[in-house]
């Protein structure tokens, strides 16, 4: 009780309720009168004491000065006051949802992305698809347009007997049964065989036919051509403007310059 | 012009009142302490006029910052008179204020706002305030500082030209005669 007695009688207790003191010296202040509650009283008796001496000291304001004084204290709590509204945590939420958008966009994109790759692959695969097929169509078309252009060669001999000599070339003892037509036109100077016509023994792969024409009793020759494998159209041989005959010999691959004899397979005269 | 009644109201309803923000507490407040806090005011500001804008200043400070007040450590009045204080010391050390004004010095600048507001005085507490006059003169100049002057004791101190100590015993005796007056 000596120490309270003590700090009484430092005259801290009036300079605190004078509001004379740090903030350090008034916290300090503030946790003795929590440990000595008798100490409370005097700081009461100190304040009341201070409060009546104000009292008597006091100085009336100007009666005007209320009203303003008033006015400018912010009243009625049901008029005046906004209501306080709760204040909603709009960033949190909205990161949270952003980043999930955010996400979900980013799925879909890498979704798509996959998606339009594979079609653009099939489409590649179509496209080389098509282009094969196009060009098995062109080779066709060509193939086709080059026997119907034969064709019509063949049908021009046909068309025009006046001007082409079609002399059949009949079989010889060594192919009995064979014969071959050739079309020859001497203002042209064109010879041509009719594959069709062709009518004679396979040739093996080492050996040829070989188209001859007998001008004034001489052998010309007029190029070789194979049987059996390509019967339409017509095959050109060299260019001639004489004949009196058509021979053909099997020689050996390629031609001869001369006739073999002895292989002769067939003949005709104009 | 003076209004016959003044509202009053016992502290801890006018506390409830007050941080309810109703009108009535409002009201009470100022008819309960505007002269005290008033008296305070002028006697560190000197300046009828701005010692009104102070008091305004006050009253606004002491509404919208409420929540700072704590009844556990003290009287309602306490804590005001401190706000009251504060103000008007932080006005009376600006700039502004000490170009604009002719200081006086501290004796005459009590006694003539005294002088000046003898009408205005409270009457209930006429008696008493004769009887403040008649304390411990010594005692009640170093009071006179701290109260109505914004001063610190250390401050008081140096003023005076009297120990620290001497000041704190001086505020202590002072304040005591002024218990056996009021309590």
């Amino acid at each position: 009780m000596e120490n309270i007695k003590a700090y009484i009688e430092s005259g801290v207790l009036e300079l605190y309720v004078l509001g004379d003191l740090s903030t350090d010296e008034k916290l300090e202040v503030e946790r003795v009168l929590e440990t000595y509650p008798e100490l409370k009283t005097e700081v009461e008796e100190i304040e009341k004491a201070l409060q009546g001496f104000a009292e008597a000291e006091a100085v009336e304001p100007k009666e005007a000065l209320r009203s303003k004084i008033l006015d400018s204290m912010n009243t009625g709590a049901a008029e005046n006051d906004i209501p306080v509204l709760p204040i909603t945590k709009p960033n949190s939420s909205f990161y949270k949802y952003a980043f999930a958008a955010s996400v979900a966009l980013l799925l879909l994109s890498l979704f798509a992305l996959i998606n339009l790759r594979s079609q653009l692959k099939d489409s590649h695969n179509q496209i080389a698809v098509l282009q094969q097929s196009n060009q098995k169509f062109t080779s066709r078309v060509n193939y086709v347009e080059k026997q119907l252009d034969e064709t019509r060669q063949s049908l021009n001999i046909f068309h025009n007997p006046e001007q082409y000599k079609v002399v059949n070339l009949k079989g010889t003892p060594n192919a009995p049964t064979a014969s071959i037509m050739v079309a020859f036109n001497p203002a042209k100077s064109e010879v041509m065989i009719d594959l069709a016509s062709i009518k004679m023994p396979a040739n093996d792969p080492s050996h040829q036919y070989q188209l001859w024409a007998l001008v004034d009793g001489k052998p010309v020759d007029l190029g070789v051509f194979n049987a059996g494998n390509d019967t339409t159209g017509v095959l050109k041989m060299k260019s001639l403007a004489k004949a009196q005959a058509f021979a053909v010999t099997l020689e050996p691959k390629g031609g001869s310059i001369n006739p073999t004899m002895e292989q002769m397979m067939a003949m005709g005269a104009i | 012009m003076n209004r016959k009644t003044k509202i009053s109201l016992p502290e801890d309803q006018l506390v409830q009142a007050i941080r309810q923000k109703q009108r009535i507490g409002s009201e009470a407040l100022y008819d309960m302490y505007s002269a005290s806090l008033f008296g305070v005011i002028v006697r560190i500001i000197q300046d009828e006029e701005l010692a009104q804008d102070l008091l305004q200043e006050t009253f606004v400070k002491i509404w919208n910052s409420f929540d700072s007040y704590d009844e556990k450590k003290g009287r309602l009045f306490t804590w005001m008179v401190n706000v009251a204080r504060n103000l008007s010391v932080d006005k009376v050390r600006s700039k502004d204020f000490r170009n604009n004004s002719k200081n006086q010095d501290i004796e005459t600048s009590v006694v003539s706002i005294d002088e000046q507001r003898n009408t205005t005085l409270n009457p209930e507490v006429l008696g008493v305030k004769e009887m403040v006059e008649n304390l411990k003169p010594e005692a009640k100049a170093v009071l006179d500082l701290i109260y109505f002057k914004g001063y610190t004791h250390v401050e008081a101190a140096e003023e005076l030209g009297i120990p620290l100590g001497t000041v704190k015993t001086r505020v202590r005796l002072a304040i005591i005669n002024l218990r056996k007056l009021f309590n």
